[in-house]
């Protein structure tokens, strides 16, 4: 059961940082609730020193997406049904989309909101590895005022971030994306829908001539906190995509992977997973490159 | 600490008073005894306590008390109203319905699903349902049952 709690209603982004001003710490900020709702139900211990939630859900600022000219901003309260529904997104950052559908279920996804995955911040968050091959950062509001942090320096440990406790996360800002980067998103559960991911990949290259000039990979629920893997970027950059490139680079995720996490006991069946995954999304993403056949 | 919510109930405005640790779940249940609403899993994962809100399925278990107000809320009981909905009829036709404790879950799904697409393909069908969770009848009669209503 959920215990007793105090609820209150933002009117608006003035009215919540205020609140968050003067109930400084003590005051808990539910949008969608997917994750708090679940958490309070379960009696999560990460959760159980909440007495006050702040509704944030129906503020209309954080819903906004406006185009800039090398940007684009999207509003941190935006569910994820809004977000798929919304043809500009899907556009611009098509990777970003693919995850978002696959999160939960349409029940979930009508209320769930992207800024809510971010500051939930799991391990096996869909919309983060998308989100940091684009070189996301968001916008954090207070009433001292506004800043941008890059998404990779915000998210801190699992289930933390940097954000403090008198501030928010506004907006999603995303770097406007050449059309020539091609890229893919795989997310591997236990069963085809529905599913809490194992292992998420996001990959984005842009070749020339059959060099790569810009690679990025994020992953999700292989390591503690959603990453981009730099190295295995530096590996490939300014090589020529081959088969023997992609096997190397994804030999090389599952050594980093075993870094990061140490052996545990399901290494020996994640690891060939998680290079394989690798290999298999690189393919693709290279088949769809003009004139580039790495088979 | 008690609220007062008023909200929209299947078309009848409402106002109660309620503690803010509640759930609409809990509310529809026990506050207006419409207990077509089922609680299974009580975290978002089964789907047996979907209702709609604002036109949109959502898990009632997942939204607390103060979450409704202003809203509007749709549950299988205002879907059958004035009579069998030709969803629920279609349900009885196929067979999709065995212990019916997903039913109304599955029912309010596939209603939001048609309001927003009136001509969905099988895979849409699916994903509007994926989220509610059949352990008896199976989903090919679930599945058949949507289908007769759009044709």
């Amino acid at each position: 059961m959920i215990p007793d709690l105090e609820y209150i209603r933002a009117i608006d982004l003035n009215d919540t940082l205020k609140i968050l001003d003067v109930k400084n710490g003590k005051v808990k900020v539910l949008a969608g609730g997917t994750d708090i709702i679940t958490g309070l139900q379960q009696g999560f211990s990460r959760f159980a020193k909440i007495y006050k939630l702040l509704d944030i859900a129906q503020l209309n600022e954080l819903k906004s997406i406006s185009i800039n000219e090398d940007s684009f901003e999207i509003g941190a309260g935006l569910t994820f049904s809004e977000i798929i529904a919304n043809n500009n997104i899907a556009t611009a950052y098509p990777l970003l989309v693919k995850a978002a559908s696959t999160i939960g279920s349409v029940q979930i996804r009508n209320r769930a909101t992207i800024g809510g995955n971010i500051i939930n911040n799991a391990p096996c968050a869909d919309s983060l590895s998308p989100l940091l091959v684009y070189d996301a950062s968001v916008r954090i509001q207070s009433n001292k005022g506004a800043k941008e942090v890059l998404l990779k320096d915000f998210l801190s440990e699992a289930y933390r971030t940097n954000l403090e406790q008198n501030e928010i996360v506004t907006h999603i800002i995303l770097p406007k994306i050449l059309k020539t980067y091609i890229g893919d998103f795989y997310k591997l559960g236990r069963r085809r829908g529905v599913a809490i991911s194992r292992l998420s990949l996001t990959v984005l290259i842009k070749c020339e001539k059959q060099i790569i000039e810009d690679l990025r990979i994020a992953g999700g629920a292989v390591t503690p906190v959603a990453m981009r893997f730099t190295n295995i970027e530096e590996m490939g950059i300014g090589k020529k995509v081959s088969n023997k490139l992609l096997i190397s680079l994804s030999q090389e995720i599952g050594r980093k992977v075993l870094k990061v996490t140490g052996l545990r006991w399901s290494s020996a069946y994640k690891l060939p997973v998680v290079q394989q995954s690798l290999y298999q999304l690189l393919v693709n993403v290279c088949k769809k490159l003009n004139g580039t056949n790495v088979a | 600490m008690s609220h007062k919510i008023e909200f929209i109930l299947n078309g009848k405005s409402v106002c109660i008073n309620t503690n803010a640790n509640r759930r609409l779940l809990d509310i529809l249940r026990e506050e207006f005894q419409l207990t077509g609403t089922k609680e299974g899993c009580s975290i978002g994962e089964c789907g047996a306590c979907t209702v709609l809100m604002n036109n949109k399925a959502v898990n009632s278990c997942l939204v607390l008390a103060g979450q409704v107000n202003g809203s509007e809320i749709l549950t299988i009981e205002g879907v059958a109203k004035n009579g069998l909905h030709k969803l629920q009829e279609n349900f009885l036709m196929a067979g999709a319905i065995q212990c019916g404790f997903c039913t109304p879950g599955v029912i309010m799904s596939s209603y939001a699903l048609l309001l927003e697409n009136s001509n969905p393909t099988e895979e849409e069908i699916k994903e509007a349902i994926a989220g509610n969770l059949c352990r008896c009848t199976g989903y090919k009669q679930i599945i058949k049952a949507i289908k007769d209503t759009i044709s």
